[in-house]
């Protein structure tokens, strides 16, 4: 499955902000509370783009496990550290490092394999980011850095947000470039390399009090070693362009002072693959501190035209394409298929300085979920547990 | 736009919403302060273009033609300028009402004569927020002939759209005055507090240097609802044009209404509301936790305040 990228997150109104947990010492009466929310009327609303205020400290873990019928395949722990800090009121800095510990058997995705290797990886991945604020702008600069045993990659971004004198509409725009090597252990290749350029188009537009509309457009260009170094038979483009749109969508509910946030994913790429994600979030702040919000999504995608079905033949052995093709992968990541994941994050804001989040989604993968056709043949349905704890502390 | 030195600031005088209006700004040289209050001034007059209600094509006035036939979408800003409109209604216990301009056909305060009773008896079923569909991005009439008007508010938000962008400008000492609503930002520039004069409400016309109280203000927001702006008077009793949207006759409790405020919007809707709430307005005030002057029909001062309010001279 595509990742879902750096996209940023929207909100139309933080149901919580940090300073509705002040309560007022002073009894405000109601009309004095609406009139001071009327954009523009105090300073402070009128900056399009905030610098944060206030320094973050997050310490987070999460934990992924996936398995299928019978067996539980891999296993990964990551422990990861994010920080933000203002700097001189117009700066701040985001920093963050993750280690992920990976175990487990490698994939064995197809029904019938008869065994599955071992495997024991371990990642240390770390960003900077560093934003400078204008009146109603904001430029970033991003440089990451990603390292395993096997594959190393450097990347480096700029992006810029620009808001209209109402603050009801905010452009967006970014470039980026990545810099992989790929050295498999089995050392099928040697000093392999894929770069991408990514370009980001996007605006941003309130339609209404409560209602906020985004739209973004990501285009990435590949070259290079696209392959996988440990499967049998795995041929693949050194080229690969995608495109995405998200479109998102939230709207605030004033009756209940919940959020629903939706968003529609379009992705296709020159191997073929079409994908379609939908996804409805719905945040309910059950009380001044406690946030609820339960998720689903749906994912539905195309094989690639490369691609194909896993058939154990009893004379050849292990799958293998038909013909003679140029191009020729069996990763099921490459197949038909749909899959959907539920999941719900709590959130307690303990007081101004501390919060603690947790979060868990359950992800199934079935070829007879693809929308609009069967999907591919001979894959075992897929299953995936995810779970975070996260400590937050402002300073 | 005309310019005066004065000792500690520049004064950029102009008109805007039919009242004589000054920005005025300190600690920064002609050049700056003058660009700073075109700023301003911009502001002040994007608004009176956007929710006059004599202009066919303004908000206002695409919605006072066609809100009838469908609901009008409305964008943000005004969006927001209507929660509030709502949020006054029910706060104000549908005293304060921006469907009540039509009440003005009734009442003409050049010729010194009341109404019939038959005219407000014609107006009052088209009067009322309640009549209105508002859904938060929408905005409709459920009854025919019925008129929408923000200037209930409309001057007093100019005046704070304008002290907000002077601030993100980076004007440190500044006192936006539209007519008579005003708010500073900071104080003068040595430090002292603006000095405002509140007018004494039964002086004669054109006697603007008869203040019955004066307060020093630099942060904030002052503004003044008086029985002495429009008015008529028939057998010796003043009619004002603070018109009581439920009964259709101006109300005559208060002379005049002063309330400082962080917001000059905030100010000028609870001085209105105030004068409308009639007797009740002292307790209404204080719920709110705003600093009040109130002047009564005799002449009696009631006060509630942070600041210190020198009151003159009562006539």
């Amino acid at each position: 499955m595509e990742s879902e990228g750096a996209v940023v997150a929207v909100t139309k109104r933080n149901t919580l902000s940090a300073s509705s947990l002040e309560m007022p010492i002073k009894r405000v009466g109601a009309i004095t509370l609406a009139a001071l929310a009327l954009p523009g009327v105090m300073t402070t609303v009128t900056h399009a783009e905030n610098p944060p205020e206030e320094g973050i400290v997050t310490l987070r873990y999460q934990a992924y496990k996936d398995s299928q019928p019978g067996l539980d395949r891999i296993k990964v722990n990551a422990p990861s550290l994010y920080l933000s800090a203002p700097v001189a009121g117009v700066w701040s800095i985001e920093a963050s490092v993750v280690q992920d510990n990976i175990s487990g058997a490698t994939p064995r995705w197809h029904t019938n394999i008869s065994g599955a290797s071992q495997m024991a990886d371990r990642r240390l991945a770390g960003d900077v980011k560093v934003t400078r604020y204008f009146d109603r702008a904001a430029v970033g600069l991003r440089v990451a850095h990603s390292d395993e045993n096997d594959y190393r990659s450097k990347a480096f971004a700029i992006d810029g947000r620009f808001s209209s004198t109402d603050n009801n509409t905010t452009w967006m725009g970014g470039i980026g470039i990545t810099r992989d090597v790929i050295n498999p252990v089995n050392e099928l290749v040697i000093d392999e390399r894929k770069n991408t350029s990514e370009f980001l188009l996007g605006v941003t537009q309130a339609l209404s009090k409560n209602d906020l509309a985004q739209l973004v457009l990501t285009h990435t260009r590949g070259r290079g070693y696209y392959s996988d170094p440990y499967k049998l038979a795995d041929e693949r483009p050194r080229q690969r362009n995608q495109s995405i749109a998200l479109a998102r969508w939230n709207h605030f509910i004033e009756g209940n002072d919940t959020t629903l946030r939706g968003s529609y994913r379009y992705y296709r790429d020159t191997f073929g693959v079409r994908a379609h994600t939908a996804q409805l979030e719905w945040v309910v702040p059950v009380s001044e501190r406690f946030i609820v919000t339960p998720t689903a999504r749906y994912y539905t995608q195309r094989a690639a035209s490369f691609y194909f079905d896993p058939i154990y033949d009893p004379i050849v052995g292990e799958p293998f394409p038909v013909g003679n093709p140029k191009f020729y992968s069996a990763d099921p990541r490459l197949s038909s298929y749909g899959a959907i994941t539920l999941g719900g994050k709590f959130e307690w804001r303990i007081n101004r300085q501390w919060s603690v989040d947790a979060k868990y989604e359950a992800y199934e993968q079935r070829s007879a979920w693809r929308l609009g056709g069967s999907g591919s043949f001979g894959l075992a349905p897929f299953r995936a547990q995810f779970v975070q704890l996260g400590v937050s502390w402002r300073f | 736009m005309s310019v005066s030195k004065a000792p500690l600031d520049f004064a950029f005088a102009f008109s805007a919403m039919a009242c004589p209006c000054e920005i005025r700004i300190g600690g920064l040289p002609l050049e700056g302060a003058r660009h700073a209050a075109d700023i301003a001034i911009n502001e002040v007059r994007r608004i009176e273009r956007k929710y006059s209600r004599y202009l066919s094509d303004s908000t206002i006035g695409v919605i006072n033609a066609t809100a009838i036939d469908a609901p009008v979408r409305v964008d943000s800003e005004t969006a927001h300028l209507l929660d509030f409109a709502a949020k006054l209604f029910v706060s104000s216990d549908g005293l304060f009402d921006c469907t009540s301009g039509l009440l003005r056909r009734a009442w003409d305060f050049r010729a010194a004569q009341l109404p019939s009773a038959e005219i407000i008896e014609q107006l009052l079923p088209r009067v009322g927020w309640q009549h209105v569909q508002w859904d938060g991005a929408s905005f409709a009439f459920t009854r025919a002939g019925m008129e929408l008007d923000l200037g209930g508010f409309g001057k007093e938000y100019a005046v704070d759209r304008a002290t907000t962008l002077l601030e993100s400008y980076g004007v440190a000492h500044a006192l936006v005055n539209l007519g008579g609503d005003v708010r500073a930002l900071g104080a003068q520039i040595d430090g002292a507090p603006w000095d405002i004069g509140i007018r004494d409400p039964r002086a004669p016309e054109g006697s603007d240097a008869l203040c019955f109280a004066s307060l020093p203000l630099a942060r904030g927001a002052l503004a003044t609802s008086g029985n002495y702006e429009r008015f008529i008077e028939v057998d010796g009793v003043r009619y004002c044009h603070i018109l009581n949207p439920k009964t259709g006759w101006p109300v005559n409790h208060w002379h005049s209404v002063s309330v400082l405020a962080p917001a000059c919007v905030l100010a000028g809707a609870l001085s209105t509301i105030a004068m409308l709430k009639g007797e009740h307005a002292t307790q209404f005030l204080e719920e709110e936790g705003v600093a009040f002057l109130l002047c009564d029909a005799r002449g009696t001062v009631t006060q509630r305040s942070v600041y210190a309010v020198t009151v003159k001279s009562i006539r």
